[in-house]
């Protein structure tokens, strides 16, 4: 039986659908079988993250509605062997799904995958529901951002009222160099705020953009940092005990002998 | 369209009954019994506190109106008024309707065990206690005292009710707003240094205070604005 986990955060522009096509790529490379399901109906972007857009034949509320079998609507990748994709209507709206037929639509998909991602919509009103409402698991992606974090615990608070317990967090974006001068939150004071588990850091990385408009996932570059990142935050979810990246980049001579004398940035974040 | 004769609506101490001034006593027990059908399984075994607003009604009126009642509920007070006035109206516990919690050595307590959220609000009579943290958009009001065990990140309302009496107090008190009774302070602009000792805010000379829990721990805190609203 496969594991249903919800991607989802509140604020909207945080990175859930890069980071859901991300985490399931990576799963996928591991020999898992996966799904991502869009659960945004109406403003459908997985399916473009994923460079799939032109593949969609039938979609989510078709699968629904009965329009047709859940199998023809699921979108096979060619690239990652036992990875699929379930794209979002985009000429419907939230309320053309409930969390009911939701809730059966997991089950359903649960039977034949390992894991079962589901991006949720940005907001908390019924797409937020329907994308919970099968959910035995959830992952709250936030910014390192006062207004993001504020969302992230409004999230965390509705995800337990659903009985949704324990999520875990994934800190997006982060810019180390904006942290050491103090412009930007720290994973510290996040976590002590959200009071969740870390399950990932994901630096600030141009590569996310350029695969995003490519709509190859950022996790196939051996060498991107946020990609590493997330393939680590994959091996997280399987269970490995995996140690955060070193996010401190040596940006110049000047630095590395900054560091040899001060001592104390060697911290690995 | 013609007002309807006859509206109920629950309060906390009953049901109040709006009778409009200008209609007969016909249509307005016919209307009374209909809600009253509709709603049986509701008020049936209760004992409930009526409040008649609006039209008067002389003695036989009036044991006609109630024989309808008896025939679904057990009748407690029965108050008939003219109009309502305006204290009945108050959502939030006044002054007047909780004088028996005028204390903050004692009284009853709820307690909550994690963590209020942004979006959450905790409300009570009496005092709270918080095991865990207040995050910013989260909100606790107590007619008491208010005690944190954890950070206190959001707004505390204490002695809402108009005890100036209550305090806050917090193992780490850095709220977005913090009221006693009807005195509001809100932090100060900019970053604050996180306090290293838990903290209590009181009243004193009509002044918001705020100190290190016991006198003499930590560095006097004096940061805070007062503003009298």
């Amino acid at each position: 039986m496969g594991e249903v986990i919800v991607i989802t955060s509140g604020k909207g522009g945080v990175g859930k659908t890069t980071t859901t096509a991300n985490i399931g790529t990576a799963l996928a490379l591991t020999g898992r079988k996966v799904v991502l399901v869009d659960a945004d109906i109406g403003l459908r972007n997985l399916d473009v993250v994923m460079g799939l857009e032109n593949r969609i034949v039938y979609d989510l509320v078709d699968a629904v509605e009965g329009v047709c079998r859940l199998k023809q609507a699921l979108i096979r990748d060619k690239r990652f062997e036992g990875l699929y994709l379930l794209p979002a209507a985009q000429t419907r709206d939230k309320n053309a799904v409930a969390p009911a037929q939701m809730q059966k639509l997991c089950d359903d998909l649960r039977e034949h995958f390992d894991f079962i991602l589901i991006d949720s919509p940005a907001g908390i009103e019924q797409g937020f529901k329907n994308a919970i409402a099968g959910a035995d698991k959830a992952v709250v992606v936030t910014v390192p951002e006062v207004s993001a974090v504020r969302d992230a615990d409004r999230i965390i608070g509705l995800l337990a009222a659903h009985e949704i317990n324990e999520p875990q967090l994934i800190i997006n974006r982060l810019r180390m160099d904006m942290v050491k001068r103090g412009d930007m939150m720290n994973i510290e004071d996040t976590i002590d705020i959200l009071g969740i588990d870390l399950l990932g850091v994901v630096p600030d990385d141009e590569s996310i953009i350029v695969s995003s408009n490519r709509g190859e996932p950022v996790v196939t570059e051996e060498k991107s940092l946020a990609g590493q990142a997330y393939r680590n935050i994959a091996r997280r979810l399987l269970g490995e005990e995996v140690a955060l990246i070193n996010l401190e980049t040596e940006n110049s001579f000047l630095d590395k002998l900054r560091r040899m004398f001060s001592g104390k940035n060697n911290k690995r974040q | 369209m013609k007002e309807q004769p006859v509206v109920f609506k629950g309060t906390r101490n009953g049901l109040n009954i709006y009778v409009a001034n200008d209609s007969d006593l016909s249509e307005i027990l016919e209307a009374a019994a209909g809600k009253l059908q509709s709603g049986k399984p509701f008020f049936e075994g209760a004992t409930v506190n009526l409040t008649f607003i609006g039209r008067e009604f002389d003695s036989e009126e009036k044991s006609q109106l109630l024989d309808i009642f008896s025939r679904y509920m057990k009748l407690g007070e029965v108050a008939f008024k003219s109009r309502l006035e305006p204290e009945e109206k108050h959502e939030k516990p006044d002054r007047d309707h909780y004088d028996f919690f005028s204390g903050i050595e004692e009284g009853m307590t709820r307690f909550i065990r994690g963590t209020v959220r942004s979006g959450q609000r905790v409300i009570y009579d009496g005092n709270i206690v918080i095991i865990g943290d207040v995050n910013p958009g989260g909100e606790v009001i107590a007619g008491g005292n208010i005690l944190v065990l954890g950070a206190l990140r959001g707004i505390a309302h204490a002695g809402v009710t108009g005890n100036a009496e209550a305090v806050v107090a917090s193992y780490c008190l850095q709220p977005t707003q913090l009221r006693i009774a009807g005195f509001i302070a809100r932090a100060p602009e900019g970053d604050t240094e996180k306090p290293l000792y838990p903290e209590v805010a009181f009243i004193k000379d009509q002044q918001l205070y705020i100190e290190p829990y016991l006198p003499g721990k930590g560095r006097q805190a004096d940061f805070i604005l007062n503003n009298k609203v």
